[in-house]
């Protein structure tokens, strides 16, 4: 294990590209925390979110060609590939009849619970400074993956002022993190 | 148009969150293609959401690398992607006139039988890839359990793991659980031989006592498939203690729901 070496993310890319071991083992033991993280805010079952992780840490093995560094960082990539895989499987049939909820549920969103060992880190910790109308926006999007159209349609307000208070929310989000 | 009025529209955002429309984003990254001040400030934003989300991640459990390793490996012998099968080979052509009318018949006769052949060997090759589908999705699970192992074998074996064996307070006397303490990692597992199981509004914590002081080593779920749980590490400890919370854990232990407790 070479967990104390640090790469240069253009030359960790071309290991990687290589399918170089020592590389991935380094990719998992710096990122899979933080992507870990945000597969469990969209999928709160443990186990599951283990599941998407190993298949997160696959598609990124297959998939490092399709990396275009001019179109941001590495670890931008991994977390929206995260993303959208645990989106994916919360979407998955076998997981909205387990939870049996298929339409989009507003009432719950929109006074989200503070889930202890899970929203109490990463971006959802500092979207917890939002405002509750701006946090529920970014909870729908972001963490559920609803489109503006369903959110607008939803909470019945029209589609641009969805945009609109999505836009200034994640403004904020910038400044907050800086 | 006006840079810096893009800039703080919350575009960047959007982009790099992956909640940008497809328009959206073919224009955002034409913009930063030609504004070198849009792409500096994506690459900011960037970097500040990884610093953030890098330094504070939970820790997912320690046998999941294994698991992720065994699939990795399948993954590079057996390539998913792609069609799987071989190309077809190129169709020889004969000079068609001279052997036409003779072959004609021939073929007509032969082509009815290796149309049933090819059929019949077409069965067999999907019979075969699905099974060997199969076995290879088993192999991957049992090397994926088998490395688990492994690493939880190293973990015991390695002589810098220490050993504190937690026994049951008079509230429990049946509960047993033991915690292994790295003096070089300061990684902190755990494995619960015995523990009444809790109401599901409340946890079990571990605590590490240094100086008569507690220190939060984390929650963990009652029912855990590994044998053992890696917890929040500690630089140096006395003894070892678990107490039954609130859902999520307390800051400081609450002594009279102390259920084990052992010296290091």
């Amino acid at each position: 294990m070479s967990a104390k070496t640090t790469y240069p993310e253009g030359e960790l890319v071309t290991l990687l590209r290589q399918k170089d071991e020592g590389a991935f083992s380094y990719l998992y033991e710096h990122y899979s925390g933080a992507l870990y993280g945000v597969v469990r805010q969209v999928v709160a079952d443990e186990e599951l979110a283990q599941d998407v992780l190993q298949e997160v840490f696959v598609s990124i093995w297959r998939k490092i060609d399709s990396y275009d560094a001019l179109k941001g960082r590495l670890f931008t990539w991994m977390l929206n590939v995260a993303r959208n895989a645990a989106i994916d499987k919360v979407r998955s049939k076998g997981y909205q009849q387990s939870l049996r909820q298929t339409s989009l549920d507003v009432s719950e969103s929109s006074h989200p619970a503070v889930r202890p060992g899970i929203d109490d880190y990463g971006l959802k910790k500092t979207l917890s400074r939002l405002k509750d109308e701006q946090r529920q926006l970014i909870d729908l999007s972001y963490y559920q993956g609803y489109t503006h159209d369903q959110i607008a349609k939803a909470l019945n307000i029209p589609l641009g002022t969805v945009k609109t208070r999505l836009r200034t929310a994640l403004s904020q989000l910038r400044t907050m993190l800086s | 148009m006006n840079v810096k009025e893009y800039i703080s529209s919350g575009i960047i955002e959007s982009y790099v969150l992956g909640l940008a429309s497809d328009e959206e984003r073919r224009e955002f990254e034409s913009y930063s293609a030609q504004y070198p001040e849009i792409a500096e400030a994506r690459d900011r934003f960037e970097q500040q959401l990884e610093e953030q989300l890098l330094a504070d991640a939970p820790a997912p459990p320690v046998a999941l690398k294994a698991r992720v390793k065994a699939a990795l490996q399948a993954e590079r012998i057996v390539p998913v992607d792609g069609d799987g099968f071989a190309h077809e080979a190129p169709v020889r052509r004969m000079n068609p006139w001279k052997w036409a009318a003779a072959a004609s018949v021939l073929v007509a006769a032969g082509s009815l039988f290796w149309a049933a052949q090819l059929r019949q060997q077409n069965q067999d090759l999907q019979a075969s890839v699905r099974n060997g589908q199969e076995t290879q999705q088993q192999l991957t699970e049992a090397r994926a359990r088998l490395a688990d192992l492994q690493d939880q074998a190293n973990t015991l074996r390695n002589p810098a793991v220490k050993m504190a064996s937690l026994n049951g307070t008079p509230k429990a006397p049946k509960s047993q659980v033991m915690v292994f303490w790295d003096s070089t990692s300061r990684d902190v597992y755990m494995m619960v031989k015995n523990l009444p199981r809790p109401a599901s509004t409340e946890q079990y914590q571990l605590w590490a006592l240094l100086n008569g002081k507690p220190v939060d080593l984390g929650v963990f779920d009652f029912r855990q498939e590994q044998l053992l749980i890696k917890m929040k590490g500690v630089q140096a400890a006395q003894a070892f203690a678990i107490t039954l919370e609130p859902h999520g854990g307390s800051v400081n232990p609450t002594l009279e729901k102390m259920y084990v407790y052992g010296d290091l």
